[in-house]
């Protein structure tokens, strides 16, 4: 368990090594002890440094047999058949090129050797193929007709990265992948710079906030100055005019002096409209606390919509006299928002409401109270 | 006499004319109360005469929809009447609107307020929806303040039913500030949604406090409105380069609108964005509207009656009396103060029919 928090906490966690307060190592982010003449970047990106490489104290190198114990500076990266080799094994196999891994035989290159990340393999290989294929199938909800095809998209998705991850059908599933990049290498591209565009605005975002704070941490800077220098130049007079000597004596100077200071601060705090519009909110809000309690928003007032329509609307009508509406063969009415559905719901609805009322049923009060807002006649 | 005339005179008699409180191209609006019961009203005096064919359209509007809309927030018609060759609308009095407020510095809003409002206009837009009526002239200074607090959408001389199948109907209808890209593109054929998009307007507006996309010429609009939330492509409004009018106006990108309402809540942003969508079609309804996550967050809208009023409500909350006193003795006084003085200056009428009582130099 306490590993586990460790681990939350963005520390390198070492196996089977108690952690305790005297460990050796003083910061929570390791040094990069590279024994090779090659850096190796890659492995999870995180700019805050909160998730480090992977190393423990039982590292060794499966193919040099070398391990922490004696090569203080073992540093093990992983290669993209998911095999680890010490830096210098790796130096040492792959500078003069492409060579097969010494475990399975596959053709690595030097370069896509990465650090590890997490402790187990099986999490870095899913999340590497986990990416990959986020970055072709980026297909987003609005791009279905129906919530059902997404769905079962993202379960063939699902299907294809079980495949990858435990290897199963390698050569079909490979090819499904390019099937589908062909057939959908527009859209793809397309959701691709939607997700940039998006991270784009966050940036944008996140950056207006910043600025904005900068400028208040300013204004309030320069406010605090500014009451700075008006105590200063007030202290200034108050000595001014004891040398002028003006008065009878000194109290009433410094009295008279004080006063007029406060008067013109009192003024120029007046002016500032950020402050006066502060106390006026403050004081409606504390009005508003006194007074009548606030309800909950009611969408409407009425009982219009409680009624069940008497009428089913068809999807079309016979109705030659909408007819170029309906066409529009200029495309002129589309864009304006004109929508025949609604004529025709006028003239459905027109026809049945009151048919379920009584004659002079519908007219009980003298002076027609609303009733839905049709025709109200003032009794005069 | 007649039986219509009868009529005509015995609705005359029931609303007394006071003072003239404002004039428009069309009208001119006096307060008045109803003679039995003193209640406050406005009356307003529709010109006739100086239309060839007889009443101006917006009069026979506003009558035709008024009579029959009565909602808790649209001005309610109380009565129709005519005086000699004019035509008297008697309405409900209000004595602010929403402009006035939104101008007033000295008032603060609350996010609740604005919710408040926000609910009220939706609430009055539906109603009118609901009956096949478009407002076309919704803003600020439409949207009146009662002085309980409900506003109440006013000034149908723009309105007109919709849903009828295929006919043309005008472009030049809203106040261009807030007027939506499709009546500015002369769309001939749209819906509901140009009132919605006035009411994102104004939505924005009350957050803001100055007009949001004020635009000096119909040109000019198309661009404030394209550099605030982008020029909408095919994708975002499809078929918009078809319209009548369409001409391309450069290219802005997609602002979002976070950067100017920083202060506003995701809900906020998002129901103001819904407003003010490009495709007429996905704009949001006002019943949507009304069923937005935003008006049941918290803050709960403001009870109307603690909603921010402004000083002229204020004061005229005051009674009437000392002004009404001096034109109440019937029919004949009324006259000749009206011919003795300009409307507006009831005052000086007043000091001067008080010197009536002594002899003048002149007479």
């Amino acid at each position: 368990m306490a590993n586990r928090m460790n681990w939350l906490q963005g520390k390198t966690v070492r196996k089977n090594t108690p952690t305790n307060a005297s460990h050796s190592r003083s910061s929570s982010t390791p040094q990069v002890h590279s024994t090779s003449s090659t850096i190796f970047g890659g492995g999870v990106k995180d700019p805050s440094g909160r998730i480090t490489e992977y190393s423990s104290e039982d590292d060794q190198c499966p193919v040099c047999k070398s391990d922490k114990y004696l090569e203080k500076k073992l540093r093990l990266l992983v290669s993209s058949c998911y095999h680890k080799m010490c830096e210098s094994c790796i130096d040492r196999l792959f500078t003069l090129g492409p060579a097969p891994c010494p475990i399975c035989n596959k053709v690595l290159r030097k370069l896509a050797f990465t650090p590890q990340t997490f402790e187990d393999l099986g999490v870095e290989k899913e999340i590497a193929i986990r990416r990959r294929i986020a970055k072709e199938f980026n297909k987003r909800v609005e791009d279905f007709t129906t919530l059902r095809e997404f769905n079962d998209y993202l379960e063939d998705v699902e299907d294809i990265t079980f495949n990858l991850i435990n290897d199963v059908d390698p050569v079909g599933t490979e090819t499904r992948i390019a099937a589908y990049r062909e057939a959908n290498a527009a859209l793809t591209l397309l959701n691709t710079q939607r997700e940039e565009a998006y991270i784009l605005s966050l940036r944008q975002a996140e950056d207006m906030q910043r600025k904005e704070k900068e400028a208040r941490a300013e204004e309030l800077r320069r406010e605090e100055e500014e009451e700075r220098e008006e105590k200063e130049s007030g202290k200034r007079e108050i000595i001014e005019r004891l040398e002028r000597a003006e008065g009878t004596d000194a109290v009433s100077v410094v009295r008279r002096t004080k006063r007029e200071r406060a008067e013109r601060e009192a003024s120029r705090k007046g002016v500032a409209p950020g402050g006066s519009a502060q106390a006026l909110l403050r004081a409606r809000l504390a009005a508003a606390a006194a007074t009548t309690k606030d309800t909950p928003h009611i969408p409407f007032q009425d009982d219009y919509y409680a009624y069940d329509d008497m009428f089913v609307l068809q999807p079309i009508y016979v109705d030659p006299t909408s007819e170029a509406v309906r066409k529009d063969r200029e495309g002129i009415m589309r864009a304006g928002g004109y929508r025949v559905e609604e004529a025709w719901e006028r003239a459905v609805r027109s026809a049945v409401a009151g048919l379920d009322l009584w004659p002079l049923d519908a007219i009980p009060h003298p002076l027609g109270v609303d009733q839905g807002g049709d025709i109200i006649m003032s009794a005069a | 006499m007649d039986a219509v005339e009868k009529a005509n005179t015995e609705r005359q008699k029931r609303w007394v004319k006071d003072q003239k409180v404002g004039e428009g191209t069309y009208a001119v609006v006096y307060r008045g109360r109803e003679a039995s019961t003193n209640r406050k009203v406005a009356i307003k005096k529709i010109k006739v005469g100086q239309f060839k064919d007889g009443l101006d359209m917006s009069a026979i509007r506003e009558v035709k929809y008024l009579r029959e809309l009565r909602h808790q927030n649209v001005i309610e018609l109380l009565d129709v009447f005519s005086s000699k060759t004019n035509l008297n609308l008697v309405l409900e009095f209000l004595d602010s609107d929403l402009e006035m407020i939104i101008k007033d510095r000295s008032l603060v809003f609350l996010p609740a307020d604005i919710k408040s409002w926000m609910a009220m206009t939706f609430r009055g837009l539906e109603f009118c929806h609901r009956n096949w009526i478009l407002h076309r002239d919704l803003k600020p200074n439409n949207l009146l303040i009662a002085s309980d607090g409900q506003l109440k959408i006013a000034d149908f001389g723009l309105a007109r039913d919709f849903a009828d199948p295929g006919y043309k109907m005008t472009c030049q209808v809203i106040t261009r500030w807030y007027r939506p890209p499709e009546l500015l593109f002369g769309s001939r054929y749209y819906s509901t949604a140009v009132d919605v998009w006035s009411v994102g307007c104004i939505f924005a507006e009350l957050m803001l406090r100055t007009p949001y996309l004020a635009g000096e010429s119909d040109m000019d609009q198309l661009k404030t409105i394209f550099r605030a939330l982008g020029t909408p492509t095919e994708q975002d409004w499809p078929g918009h380069t078809k319209l009548p009018d369409y001409v391309p106006i450069g290219q802005f990108p997609k602002t979002p609108l976070r950067d100017l309402f920083t202060a506003a809540s995701a809900d906020t942003i998002n129901l103001l964005s819904q407003c003010l969508l490009y495709e007429p079609r996905k704009r949001i309804t006002a019943k949507d509207a009304l069923n937005h996550a935003y008006f049941f967050a918290l803050p709960y809208p403001s009870h109307p009656s603690k909603l921010p009023k402004c000083a002229a409500q204020l004061t005229a909350a005051l009674p009437l009396e000392e002004l009404d006193g001096n034109t109440l003795n019937g029919k004949t006084n009324n006259r000749l103060k009206r011919k003795l003085s300009s409307p507006n200056e009831t005052r000086s009428a007043i000091a001067r029919r008080l010197d009536f009582t002594k002899p003048t130099p002149g007479s």
